[in-house]
């Protein structure tokens, strides 16, 4: 919990890639080529002109290729901001923009040089065909642009995951608490600190367990019930939590380590700085198809202007629910000048995925 | 040596208790849960050495340990804590010895030895070198061999009265010994000097008023004063006050 999660590589995260690179620049020639000899074999009909056929189409391919992509290098700091689909919108509207805006050009200049029989269409005809014809493969382009940032993003995403997950492993302060409370017990009480034990040993097996799969509410309320008894020997009457979860359905899946984290931030945060303690109540609805557990614990009056709650935790919550519910699950928080709540709201479902 | 044991945990208090009673040359002359029950129960019993917990509810222990430096004849401070982060503030307040839970014996015998080895002398030499990086949230009044401890949220204004400061609070007055210049230097951001003897507290002013013979008065939320009464402002201080209020 020490440290901030990496920053996620920018290029990653981007949506559309950089056309300013040497390689991508390449591309673009190479696909406007290809491009070029397709359209020009497929139209070809007069016998002996395939070659100038090709080097005119291939002239005006070229440079809506690498217009396209100088304009995309410019706009992509601007466009990013806007949020994925918002992106690849603009960039299909500017490229089909540039497309005709060309096409008006290439008639144009035809009329200056002539006789030569350069373009052989009507004015609207060409700017139609143009038209239907860069439509169709800039949408393609921006399709196969969009899957490909899509699954570069799934796969940064994941590892983050398993970096948090990693990072959500228990506090090192909670483990040195509890064992200088098992010392004091081994003495005092060696039933207690012999049930402590086997408490923090399940406890960590679950912690080092969690980073791959998601777990039923079941498991993941018995991990949360552990640590509440670890912690009620260490605080005493001062800790006392209510489960108000009778709703719940035990078997619905959820992203493992997600409920005793919470719970340990509502302690770390809250009731172990009241000097009267204070209760923790989680509440669970079920609603037709999602789910909803809350958590509230006061804090200390001293601490209302500060953001209470380890960010660390909770940033960690929204990744893994993120990856595991896309945008159907939400993690809200809400802070007041003496207590703390955070809801966490995913689709009911008993199935893996 | 006579030990002071301060914890907000049982378990924890009952371990430093057991470690300490198989010693014959120690002796536990108290237990605190926090650090103003902690600064209460010094007063009376005069501890030697404290063994002080960092993270407790209200006051803190490195709070408490700038408290204890205050005291005439301060005691050797002792942190006991299962973090390490914060060893350099614990040894700004002067500690003697900084002992990691769980806590060994060893260590813990090693760091009484050291605080045995410190005359009075030395120990209050090192109480008034030591300083504090944050503000304090708690203000300590000592009446002999009691203490009071008051929550800087709770102070109205604090007034300067020959050789002592009386603070007006929401539980009534008391005398510190702090000068009112350093109590305006550490609580700037929360405290408006209105006057050469009066430092007021800006979450509690209700309203600047005008006498009928021009002079510019504060009036406190608290309703402690009657509608007319108020605190003098002084004419040079009028200003800085409007900025501070207008501020808020």
């Amino acid at each position: 919990m020490a440290s901030r999660p990496p920053d996620v590589d920018k290029e990653t995260q981007a949506y559309l890639p950089d056309f300013c690179a040497a390689g991508a620049i390449f591309v673009v020639v190479l696909v406007s080529a290809l491009i070029a000899i397709v359209l020009t074999l497929a139209s070809h009909t007069t016998p002996g002109t395939f070659l100038t056929e090709l080097a005119k189409m291939s002239l005006f391919i070229l440079w809506l290729g690498l217009l396209g992509a100088a304009i995309l290098c410019q706009i992509r700091p601007w466009v990013e901001k806007f949020g994925q689909t918002q992106a690849f919108v603009i960039a299909f509207v500017l490229l089909e923009l540039l497309s005709l805006v060309l096409a008006e050009i290439a008639f144009q200049l035809t009329g200056i040089f002539g006789e030569a029989v350069i373009i052989n269409d009507t004015h609207s005809g060409f700017i139609l065909r143009t038209f239907a014809i860069s439509s169709i493969i800039i949408a393609l382009a921006m399709r196969y642009l969009y899957i490909s940032s899509e699954w570069r993003r799934s796969i940064v995403l994941e590892a983050q995951a398993r970096i948090s997950a990693l990072q959500a492993l228990i506090r090192p302060h909670f483990l040195f608490n509890s064992m200088n409370t098992i010392a004091s017990l081994t003495r005092s009480d060696p039933t207690r600190a012999e049930e402590a034990i086997e408490d923090l040993a399940d406890l960590f097996r679950a912690n080092l367990g969690a980073q791959k799969n998601r777990t039923t509410l079941k498991d993941e309320l018995e991990i949360a019930a552990i640590y509440q008894r670890i912690e009620k020997l260490r605080l005493g009457e001062r800790l006392n939590v209510r489960w108000n979860i009778g709703d719940l359905p035990m078997r619905a899946l959820m992203p493992s380590l997600t409920i005793q984290p919470l719970l340990e931030n509502a302690i770390y945060h809250g009731i172990e700085l009241l000097p009267e303690g204070g209760d923790v109540t989680v509440t669970g609805v079920r609603n037709d198809k999602n789910l909803e557990i809350e958590m509230r614990n006061p804090v200390a009056a001293d601490r209302s202007g500060k953001k209470v709650g380890n960010q660390m935790a909770l940033a960690n919550i929204r990744q893994r629910f993120e990856l595991a519910y896309g945008g159907k699950a939400t993690v809200s928080v809400k802070q007041t000048d003496d207590e703390f709540r955070v809801k966490l709201c995913f689709p009911y479902d008993e199935h893996l995925v | 040596m006579r030990i002071l044991i301060v914890d907000d945990e049982g378990p924890a208090r009952e371990r430093l208790c057991r470690l300490l009673a198989d010693s014959d040359e120690h002796e536990v002359v108290g237990e605190a849960g926090n650090g103003a029950q902690a600064l209460k129960i010094a007063a009376k019993s005069a501890p030697d050495v404290v063994l002080l917990d960092i993270r407790m509810p209200g006051m803190n222990g490195i709070e408490t340990a700038h408290h204890f430096n205050a005291f005439e004849s301060p005691p050797a401070i002792i942190f006991t804590t299962a973090y390490d982060e914060y060893a350099v503030e614990a040894f700004d307040v002067g500690a003697v010895g900084y002992v990691l839970k769980p806590v060994r014996r060893k260590r813990l015998d090693r760091a009484l030895e050291q605080a045995a080895r410190l005359s009075n002398i030395t120990l209050s030499a090192v109480a008034k070198r030591s300083g504090i990086s944050d503000r304090r949230k708690h203000i300590c009044a000592r009446t002999h061999g009691d203490i009071r401890v008051i929550l800087v949220r709770d102070v109205f204004y604090f007034q300067a009265d020959q050789k002592y400061v009386r603070v007006h609070h929401r539980n009534g007055e008391d005398l510190i010994d702090d000068s009112l210049n350093y109590l305006e230097q550490e609580f700037a951001d929360d405290f408006v000097r209105i006057h050469r003897s009066v430092l007021v507290a800006v979450q509690h002013i209700a309203a600047l008023k005008k006498t009928t013979d021009g002079r510019d008065l504060v009036t406190l939320r608290d309703g402690s004063q009657d509608e007319d009464s108020g605190l003098i402002i002084s004419r040079r201080h009028v200003a800085d006050v409007r900025r501070r209020i207008k501020g808020q």
